[in-house]
């Protein structure tokens, strides 16, 4: 790449003041309001035009023109006020920090901070994606609401737009790396890890290139950094997947109990199904809403699912109708956990999640790594996040149970406590991160990476105590992983606090963040 | 090993905690036996049972506070902060001053009367219990800047 073709390059973040797309807020929750007032008129107005109805007896006495004159007047100010609050949604970059002001009435003003931001998503929800916008979500480490959304740019400038926020944040974060800590990730760990750490290396010297461009040619914009797709879930796995559930199997029993009573008891119960259908229409199809949202929510997130690498970070692709492009900036996944549903055992497929310290909103959407994938596909996705953490004991570590495998099982005295997964739970500390397997039917295993334990704990009630046992719980950031051994020796479990400690202690020290 | 005993130097809630919840715990006791006793003379005397029963709950409840705030320590290690609490039901939380987002400080009117502040620790993550009720209001202070300048200088973000 050649600096001269960088800087015939329209785009680049704004430093002053800039307004997001014009349309934005009529993209937002608007058309919904909108849809409900065109419903709402349609219902009433053949009612009046007919004039047999006398509730509208009051809309007749004022004459035309006033009529004529307040819809003019509600159009006037739907337009009115979607430009109003055009005016105030502006952003801008600044040297440390993203800024967003908005809001008429009540007006907010929100900094991210360019070393803190975790990950940086393109979204496009259906409508906006009709309009080729999207919206950029900007996460940071910092609770919920601490995040910044730009919604709606244009897709390009969305794009570019998180690139350059990446390059900055890289370069905002860099001053660790050159204070002699090594980049995280770099030490991959085998054949696994090698592709994850080919990519890593490359890193700093993407780095520098987008830090110099971003320094000389301020006006340029950063191009996107170079990916390179990992995996990806193929359909078919995919739709495979949502009808080996729980939900399904629910489904199919509620079926077939109905068909066999219809069977039984003759076309009484048909009958009396389609009359209780009949009469509470309304619940009936709530609930058939309810069952195709939650299988569309799988479908949707899982849609054509990629997953590559960059020297921004971590980035997946996916979605059907809803797109969503994350980005997770280097070494910002807190811990994973690996999950084998029962019947997805035949088949031999994981799905993981992940913590993220910034996405706060949405768990179910963004915290997805792996909808669903082989053990492959297992191993891939561990040695993009974890690099250091992974090995060769995935093969067993997620299928195995008791003492295999070097884990530490729970003593057969908690099976008063805990009858049902007493046999699964095992403990495992490794030099790089922590591994928690439990679960009886659905099959868990939770990674924590020791560098990334924000504290410990643990606890005891009175029946482990007459069992002389303890569950340790290693505090990760909020997401869907909450990794807890629970019911174990009580000297193992105080051993491992100790030592679990100072394992966090030197991982810090080895590797920052 | 029964439970965890590290050699370090525990400081234990401050015994005016013990007081200050047992008024909490009795203005509401106290106020339900009036109301069993109204009962009793209003419609008929078996209610008068009820105002034992809350006079032995609140006796309980008593000595569940003086147990768990006597249980309650904490002791600051060279790199992290050890918090231990509760009999029945006990815990022991390590935090990392590294991984201290913030300290905060809070006291209400009650607790201010005896001179009593609590001292939360903040991790980025939720599940990090570690709070310190009934620190001395002059010690808070100090806790908090001691904290918040070992958090500083043993920094590892996230």
């Amino acid at each position: 790449m050649t600096f001269k073709e960088a800087t015939n390059v329209v785009y680049s973040a704004p430093r002053e003041w800039t307004r997001v797309h014009p349309v934005s807020p009529y993209l937002g929750s608007g058309p919904i309001f909108g849809f409900i007032a065109i419903y709402g008129i349609a219902r009433i107005t053949p009612s009046w035009v007919a004039g047999d109805s006398e509730e509208y007896q009051a809309i007749n006495m004022l004459p035309p023109w006033v009529l004529v004159g307040l819809v003019v007047l509600a159009i006037l100010a739907v337009i009115g006020f979607g430009v109003l609050s055009w005016t105030r949604n502006e952003y801008r970059i600044g040297d440390e920090s993203m800024m967003l002001r908005k809001g008429i009435l009540f007006r907010q003003n929100k900094q991210a901070r360019l070393d803190r931001i975790e990950a940086v998503d393109v979204v496009q929800p259906l409508l906006a994606r009709v309009f080729g916008l999207a919206k950029l979500t900007v996460s940071v480490a910092g609770g919920a609401g601490s995040g910044i959304d730009l919604s709606f740019l244009r897709l390009g400038d969305a794009e570019a737009l998180r690139n350059e926020v990446l390059a900055l944040a890289a370069r905002a974060k860099m001053p660790d790396a050159v204070a002699g800590f090594p980049a995280p990730g770099t030490q991959g760990a085998g054949e696994v890890g090698y592709e994850a750490a080919a990519a890593s290396a490359s890193a700093p010297s993407l780095r520098d290139l987008a830090a110099n461009v971003g320094v000389t040619h301020t006006t340029t914009a950063v191009p996107a950094a170079p990916e390179r797709d990992v995996y990806a879930v193929p359909t078919g796995r995919l739709l495979l997947s949502v009808l080996f559930s729980t939900a399904t199997v629910w489904l199919g029993i509620g079926a077939l109990s109905l068909i066999v009573a219809a069977l039984v008891f003759g076309s009484a119960v048909g009958e009396a199904i389609l009359s209780v259908i009949g009469t509470s229409l309304f619940a009936f199809l709530a609930f058939i809403a309810a069952i195709g949202a939650y299988f569309w929510q799988q479908i949707n997130g899982g849609f054509n699912f990629t997953a590559s690498t960059s020297p921004d970070g971590l980035r997946l692709r996916h979605g059907l109708l809803e797109t969503r492009r994350q980005t997770v900036t280097p070494g910002r996944v807190q811990a994973v956990l690996v999950r084998q549903p029962w019947l997805w055992k035949a088949k031999g497929w994981y799905r993981i999640t992940m913590n993220v310290a910034g996405y706060t909103e949405d768990q179910e959407k963004v915290s997805t790594l792996l909808p669903v994938g082989t053990l492959e596909d297992v191993r891939l996705a561990l040695s993009l996040v974890l690099p250091s953490a992974t090995d060769d004991f995935l093969e067993r570590a997620v299928v195995g149970t008791g003492a295999e495998d070097g884990f530490t099982p729970s003593p057969q005295r908690a099976r008063l406590v805990d009858p049902f997964q007493w046999r699964q739970r095992g403990v495992r500390a490794g030099d790089a991160a922590l591994l928690i397997r439990s679960g009886r039917w659905t099959r868990d295993l939770a990674v924590v990476p020791n560098e990334r334990t924000q504290s410990l704990g643990v606890s005891q009630g009175p029946l482990q105590r007459l069992r002389h046992l303890a569950s340790v719980e290693v505090h990760s950031t909020p997401g869907p992983v909450r990794p807890l051994a629970a019911n174990m020796d009580l000297d193992t479990a105080l051993d491992l606090l100790d030592q679990q400690a100072d394992r966090a202690t030197a991982g810090r020290g080895a590797g920052r963040v | 090993m029964t439970w965890y005993e590290p050699d370090a130097d525990w400081t234990y809630a401050d015994r005016r905690l013990i007081v200050s919840r047992c008024i909490v715990l009795w203005a509401f006791m106290i106020f339900i036996m009036a109301d069993f006793l109204v009962f009793s003379f209003v419609f008929a005397s078996p209610w008068i049972i009820g105002t034992f029963a809350a006079l032995l709950l609140g006796l309980w409840f008593t000595w569940l506070i003086y147990r768990s705030v006597t249980a309650h320590a904490w002791a600051e290690r060279e790199d992290d902060l050890i918090v231990k609490r509760g009999r029945m039901f006990r815990s022991v939380t390590v935090v990392p001053y590294g991984r201290m987002q913030f300290v905060e400080v809070s006291a209400g009117p009650l607790a201010r009367a005896f001179g009593l502040a609590t001292v939360q620790l903040h991790t980025a993550s939720t599940g990090t219990d570690a709070s310190l009720s009934g620190v001395k209001a002059a010690d808070a202070e100090t806790i908090r800047d001691r904290m918040t300048s070992r958090g500083e200088a043993r920094l590892a973000g996230l």
